[in-house]
């Protein structure tokens, strides 16, 4: 049953529809500072990658190329579902709205899974910097230095991937508060442009961890 | 189903409506508030508490100067310069402006009943708190000793102190910038109200504007260079230490990728304040509007591009030294068309010698010779022997204390009346204003001789042959500290015996002076509909034409 | 067969086919690191991610529809990472001592044969 209270603009806004489009801007502006976040360790990485290239080519070679690359489809897939999710509110389709987004935090969770899955095989494999770190032959110093990128990057991806999580489940609880409705679904295009936006960081973690060194 | 719009119309006339301040009296109506003007000043309230935590350190360190003996103990000493540093820098004069007056009236300057994120603005200031909190227990608990500039690998691996606590507490702080940056770019975008063109926006607004921008795209790269210190030095993974193929500069371009910046974050607003009282105490149009506009964004952009001259002499390549110098050059040339128009604005006007004015004209002038000393600066061959000298601790004060503070008195008291409905005393605040240019330019005149002389920065003692100019310095300190007091005094008395304030004391024309004094909770009764420019003073006929439209006769 | 197509459904073909050119890229990627192309590796791997980004960013963030304000914030933080990377390539591309030609070497790390 659509709440109609929530249909009232704040008191500075016009109309809900203004509201619903600066929402959305105000969320733009926001990744504006998460890509230049993400974007100055990526320029750490690159610093170092351009001056150590042989040691990270070698210490590449240990990042597990399977998890990142289905991770790489199982985030892929997760922006399409939440696409379908946003189109379902616009159309009113209540219960496909649900079900897709339930799909998108299913596949965040599953990322979460192999994610955690592939650092039990790093630890296994002893390239976890300070705590366990046992360089490869070749490696020389700077290797390590790969690592410290690769844990942090990772690190730092995964609690954005499980704020959107948190997101998601909080437009699970306005959807069943019938707050989020063909005339005004704002909240959850906001919340998919964040998550597209994580799919995004980690479009250009990818080649920065699994594709270095593969020849 | 129908979608209910307000009718925005229909609210009560601002006669009738109780001011913003007396509307709910609860603690919780104050702490849970939405209203930006409420958020302002608490916003006011924590800055001015860290203001003289700051100024606490600052003191100490001039007596400490005023003897080579001195009074601290080295280390003390070092953990001195480094708090005072830090609270200055993030906890005063980076939210200074923006989150007080820029909350409080660039709704009310653009038309508006609140900014576009009430709730993020809260959230703002509670982070601000949370990371205020943090730097406390850094300092009770002893403080760091590596400069407010935390320069690797000194920080990460060998220096003793609360290292790991002061850096946390400026990454949470970030936080709270990019949040208060990220309301004002989308309010100014989208609240504006009819009629208010981005060209008739006043120049405060173009200089919140433009500060915003500046937050928004520096900051999260210091949040990154801070969670990277932090991470290094708890857990010792070398990420800046040669020893493990590190490189310390790459922590350092990082950090002045956004510190430099953020020196720009610390004067954009106070130009944007002394463009607003200009005019008004003047009583003539600003000078070259379009070009004020153009010099406000050139400079936030350019901003971008000098942070390494700050690592002249820390290593980097000679040749991005001239890189960087050159480009440093270049972003002088706006902020000297600034100071040039706000003289020109002064020229045939009938200029009245208020409190706001003469700290606005202090401004002019202190930022002048602030700017000066920072293109000896900008000049490689200079820098290498100033560099680390008092020159350089003069320069910037000149331009953060003479230039920024001034302007934020200047405010407060061009904007009191508004804020609190009550007039301060002209003559008391009159002399604090005189007091401060005096004190100031004693404390740190005989600075710039210092730094010129060779005298270090950053050291607890000296030759005693510098004795002299650090006693002068240190005594224009304490006469500081009374003009910065005073306020403090005369304004508080204010707000209970102060005259009751009209409702557009000074005369001027933005849309912040057609609201009550205070205002109410929701602004304006009606959205009001922009027609003219800024500025439609006329100092000849002495009449002016208000934003909205109606012409005012003396 | 219906005649009424579902709206729903049309609606959501483009993103499904997008999606699969997104897949279809990271493939592509995956090929090329194993190609041998040296220096430019990084270069086609890079050039894809940005193409697949800029895809999820008009497509699936829907830049694509009004208002136009929101490509100047989507794009303009990467645009400002090309004067963090570009203007601190004048120091790293010139310092002399950088790369480092020598790193002391700790017990138990084995070092490349020019003694880094």
């Amino acid at each position: 049953m659509p709440n109609s209270a929530a249909l009232v603009p704040e008191v500075q806004y016009a109309t809900i529809e203004q509201q619903g489009e600066v929402a959305q801007l105000g969320m733009w502006v926001f990744l504006v500072n998460e890509t230049l976040f993400f974007g100055a360790l990526i320029f750490t990485y690159f610093v170092y990658r351009t001056t150590y290239p042989h040691a990270f080519a070698v210490a590449g070679k240990d990042a597990v190329l399977w998890c990142g690359t289905l991770n790489s489809a199982i985030l892929l897939t997760s922006s399409l579902t939440m696409v379908l999710a946003i189109n379902a509110g616009a159309q009113d389709a209540r219960r496909a709205m649900v079900v897709w987004i339930l799909a998108t935090i299913g596949l965040g969770c599953a990322f979460l899974g192999v994610k955690g899955l592939e650092y039990y095989l790093d630890f296994q494999d002893q390239v976890v910097p300070v705590v366990d770190y046992f360089a490869k032959p070749g490696e020389g110093q700077a290797g390590e230095l790969f690592w410290v990128f690769y844990w942090i990057a990772t690190s730092l991806h995964a609690i954005h991937l499980m704020t959107g999580i948190g997101l998601l489940v909080y437009m699970l609880w306005r959807i069943r508060r019938g707050e989020i409705t063909s005339a005004y679904y704002a909240p959850l295009e906001v919340v998919g442009i964040f998550w597209s936006f994580v799919d995004t960081v980690w479009i250009f973690l990818y080649p920065c961890i699994y594709l270095v060194g593969r020849s | 189903m129908t979608v209910t719009t307000v009718d925005r119309d229909a609210l009560p006339n601002p006669m009738d409506e109780p001011s913003f301040l007396t509307s709910e009296n609860t603690i919780a109506s104050w702490l849970f508030t939405r209203d930006h003007k409420r958020i302002a000043l608490l916003f006011f309230a924590s800055i001015t508490f860290f203001f003289f935590v700051g100024g606490l350190a600052a003191t100490l360190m001039r007596l400490n100067l005023a003897t080579p003996k001195g009074l601290l103990q080295p280390a003390v000493y070092n953990r001195m310069f480094t708090m005072h540093g830090i609270i200055m820098v993030w906890f005063f004069l980076i939210p200074s402006i923006p989150a007080t007056f820029g909350n409080f009236f660039v709704p009310l300057m653009i038309g508006a009943r609140d900014l576009a994120f009430p709730r993020v603005n809260l959230a703002s200031w509670y982070v601000f708190n949370l990371s205020g909190l943090m730097v406390l227990y850094a300092l009770i608990m002893g403080g760091a000793d590596t400069g407010w500039t935390f320069y690797t690998p000194l920080s990460t691996i060998y220096a003793n102190g609360y290292v790991l606590a002061a850096a946390l507490a400026v990454f949470v702080n970030g936080f709270s910038s990019i949040m208060t940056s990220l309301n004002f770019v989308v309010t100014i975008h989208r609240l504006r109200a009819p009629g208010m063109t981005w060209m008739r926006l006043p120049l405060f607004v173009w200089g919140i504007y433009a500060v915003s921008v500046v937050m928004l795209l520096a900051t999260p790269v210091l949040t990154m260079d801070t969670f990277l210190l932090g991470f290094s030095r708890f857990t010792g993974i070398g990420l800046f230490d040669p020893r493990h193929g590190g490189d310390p500069l790459l922590w350092q371009h990082m950090f002045w990728f956004y510190s430099h910046p953020a020196v720009y974050i610390m004067i954009l607003p106070g130009m944007g304040v002394v463009s607003e009282i200009i005019p008004c105490f003047a009583r003539r149009p600003i000078f070259g509007y379009t070009g004020m506009t153009m010099a406000l964004m050139s400079i936030a952009i350019l901003s971008f591009f000098v942070w390494a001259h700050h690592m002249f002499v820390a290593g980097i390549s000679i040749y991005s030294g001239v890189v960087f110098s050159l480009m440093t050059f270049f972003v002088a040339v706006p902020s000297a068309i600034k100071v040039f128009n706000w003289t020109v604005s002064l020229h045939k006007g009938k200029i009245t010698f208020d409190a706001p004015m003469l700290y606005a004209l202090g401004f002019v002038l202190l930022f002048t010779l602030g700017g000066l000393s920072g293109l000896m600066l900008a000049t490689l061959a200079i820098d290498v022997d100033v560099h680390g000298t008092y020159f350089v601790v003069a320069h910037f004060h000149y331009i953060m204390v003479g230039a920024t503070v001034s302007a934020f008195f200047g405010a407060l008291h061009y904007w009191w009346p508004k804020m609190t409905g009550r007039m301060y005393p002209e003559m008391w605040a009159r002399f604090a204003a005189i007091l401060t240019y005096v004190g100031f330019n004693l404390t740190f005149f005989p600075q710039f001789i210092l730094g010129y002389l060779g005298m270090p920065r950053r050291s607890y003692t000296y030759p005693e042959v510098w004795q002299t100019w650090n006693v002068l310095s240190s005594a224009g300190a304490s006469i500081l500290a009374v003009a910065y007091t005073l306020p403090l005094v005369y304004l508080g008395w204010s707000l209970f015996w102060g005259k009751k304030a009209p409702i557009n004391p000074w005369r001027a024309t933005g849309l912040e002076w057609i609201a009550a004094s205070p205002p109410p909770k929701h602004n304006f009764p009606r959205t009001p509909i922009v027609t003219q420019a800024p500025y439609r003073y006329d100092p000849e006929a002495d009449t002016f034409v208000s934003q909205e439209g109606t012409p005012y006769a003396e | 067969m219906s005649l009424d197509v579902n709206p729903r459904r049309a609606l959501s073909l483009p993103f499904v086919i997008a999606w699969l050119i997104l897949l279809v890229f990271t493939g592509v990627s995956l090929f090329t690191a194993f190609l041998g192309m040296g220096v430019w590796a990084p270069v086609a791997e890079f050039g894809i991610a940005a193409l697949q980004a800029a895809i999820v960013f008009i497509l699936f963030m829907r830049l694509k529809g009004p208002p136009s304000l929101r490509w100047v914030f989507a794009f303009s933080g990467f645009f400002w990472l090309l004067f963090l990377f570009g203007l601190s390539a004048t120091d790293y591309a010139t310092r002399r001592g950088w790369p480092p030609s020598y790193i002391p070497t700790r017990p138990g790390i084995t070092t490349l044969e020019d003694g880094r």
